[in-house]
């Protein structure tokens, strides 16, 4: 009986340091936010309850909307982009048709170590009159005046931004699908190889389908990072020219900390989490039909 | 005979596509980081007449404005110790909490474990707004542990269910066997656990560290002091996008890249492994 109670302390000492830490800073914040984003601020005071009005605001604010739809395009590159080229990377090393691929696999994943704000000033510089980018294009199409121009264009502005995002995350997935890869017997290649499959049949018999469960929970992290994405465009553009390249959360951080707005700061939260949630949901769907399509 | 056919078949176009794409990607991931490295040797009349050229006459001045001008040694220091610091908690209580998880054989580890997941899914953006009026409430604004804290908390989740799948897979016999011989549950952790989860602990080091070491947001919003500024914010408010001397932004750029390319050739394996396991952050 003691034995029993000093054990069931045990597990309480023992779990409860990580769990209280976890629900006080992450879990109990969120339930202050989806009520704060019922109230109305002033002057760093609560002003009183408003409803639904933050929310009713938020989704007529053209700034906000512009946001959307760059979070969008950001989610289409990180999805149809990053996981593309990070699976075809992956199968190219790990079938070892070049020599050194330990060499390219470290230099190509060398991007991760390095933090989002340098490498926003970093490719701020790239693409600037005197950035590598520049002299490139000057180069090429023999034109000694040429300047990176998209920026200006209020619909193609954030494309740099996507380039960036596929410079810095391809490589995280490349590494998910080797170590992936390298989970597949190898006999199962030798008998393919045996039985005179083509390399075709052999990716899109073997390799995708072993790898669909991952590339689902590469899609899901892809989706839910995509709609947080704040540092890089923050330190790259800080949403301008005028706000072409804004983006939620650029947005909520406005809102917070240069207007002071907590209520309506967090009703754009409130709102990424919906977003997330519903899109992870839709992608689950998507791809529970995919499986029964293929089993 | 034929299986040396097979392989001059795959030899021919698929090694000249395999090698044009792997060195094309390599060089636009590579050479952007050597243009940066060596343009911060140059002054900044240097690099506007000649943008690509190796420096002509290599200067360390850059760097020294940084550590005079940009408070990057003090920035260093606080990185170390923010970073440091919730690295070494994380995987101290993760591994508790693992072993709490899947040792003691209760229901109710069930539900603490699924509650540790859902915190996979949120974000720092989803509770910055909250946290910001917490701290500024209870006086951890602005603090080392208003930014440790939430450091911890947001490593946790991850560093748990990769503590708890690896600490399921020890013996019981191991346990059952200490419990025997008298040991209490916390001698177990300390004597038996944390040593044969030592790869596991790396693991979840070198993931908390590196995504700590790069945070941004949280030091930019709870934190208001020069001195309590990290690497990557000092680097943006000192030399960030308005910044017209890129002699010296570069040199930042490069003082922030500096510790991870280090980092990263010490520990290269274990941040490999760390990441190919599945365990992903941002």
């Amino acid at each position: 009986m003691i034995e029993n109670k000093s054990k069931r302390l045990s597990y309480f000492g023992l779990l409860l340091p990580a769990f209280l830490i976890y629900i006080a800073i992450i879990i109990f914040p969120i339930f202050v936010s989806f009520g704060l984003s019922f109230t109305e601020w002033k002057h760093f005071q609560l002003k009183g309850f408003i409803g639904i009005e933050n929310y009713i605001n938020i989704i007529h604010d053209p700034i906000f909307q512009t946001s959307v739809v760059n979070n969008f395009k950001i989610m289409l590159v990180s999805v149809f982009g990053q996981i593309p080229l990070g699976v075809i990377l992956a199968y190219l090393l790990f079938r070892k048709w070049v020599k050194k691929d330990q060499f390219f696999q470290m230099m190509i994943f060398l991007p991760i170590t390095i933090s989002s704000i340098v490498v926003a000033l970093l490719w701020n510089r790239v693409f600037s009159p005197v950035g590598i980018y520049t002299a490139f294009i000057r180069s090429v199409t023999d034109n000694p005046d040429y300047v990176v121009k998209i920026f200006e264009n209020p619909h193609h502005a954030i494309v740099p931004i996507l380039f960036v995002l596929l410079w810095q995350f391809t490589s995280l997935y490349m590494i998910i699908f080797i170590a992936n890869l390298q989970r597949i017997p190898s006999s199962v290649f030798e008998a393919a190889t045996l039985d005179g499959a083509s390399e075709a049949t052999i990716i899109w018999r073997i390799v995708l389908p072993e790898l669909s469960g991952v590339i689902y929970t590469c899609s899901v992290l892809a989706i839910s990072g995509s709609l947080k994405s704040f540092d890089l465009v923050f330190a790259m553009t800080g949403g301008g020219p005028v706000h072409y390249t804004y983006v939620m959360a650029l947005y909520l951080y406005q809102q917070t900390f240069t207007f002071n707005n907590y209520g309506y700061g967090s009703a754009v939260s409130i709102i990424i989490v919906i977003l997330s949630v519903g899109f992870i949901t839709i992608g689950q769907k998507i791809y529970k039909n995919f499986q029964n399509k293929y089993e | 005979m034929s299986k040396k056919n097979r392989d001059t078949k795959i030899s021919n176009g698929t090694t000249v596509f395999s090698y044009t794409f792997l060195i094309m990607f390599t060089i636009i991931t590579v050479f952007p980081i050597i243009w940066m490295t060596y343009s911060s040797f140059k002054l900044m009349g240097d690099i506007m007449i000649n943008p690509l050229s190796l420096p002509s006459h290599p200067t360390l001045a850059n760097y020294l404005k940084c550590f005079k001008y940009g408070n990057m040694g003090f920035a260093f220091f606080n990185s170390v110790i923010y970073s440091g610091i919730s690295t070494l908690f994380i995987v101290i209580l993760s591994l508790q909490a693992g072993f709490a998880l899947t040792k003691f054989g209760y229901k109710s580890a069930k539900v603490f474990g699924a509650l540790f997941t859902l915190g996979l899914l949120i974000t720092v953006n989803s509770v910055i707004t909250p946290l910001f009026i917490m701290e500024t409430n209870t006086g951890l604004y602005n603090t080392y542990l208003g930014v440790i804290l939430p450091y911890i908390a947001f490593g946790l989740p991850m560093a748990v269910l990769i503590a708890t799948s690896y600490i399921h897979g020890i013996p019981n016999a191991l346990v059952e066997a200490a419990v025997i011989d008298g040991a209490t549950y916390n001698q177990i952790f300390w004597r038996i656990i944390l040593i044969v989860s030592s790869p596991v602990m790396a693991t979840i080091s070198v993931l908390s560290f590196l995504g700590n070491w790069n945070e941004f947001l949280m030091v930019f919003t709870l934190t208001s002091g020069q001195n309590m500024r990290s690497l990557p914010v000092s680097i943006n408010s000192f030399a960030g996008r308005l910044n017209q001397d890129y002699g010296l932004q570069f040199a930042a750029l490069v003082i922030g890249t500096i510790p991870m390319f280090i980092f990263y050739l010490v520990a290269h394996n274990a941040l490999i492994e760390g990441f190919g396991e599945g365990a992903l952050k941002e």
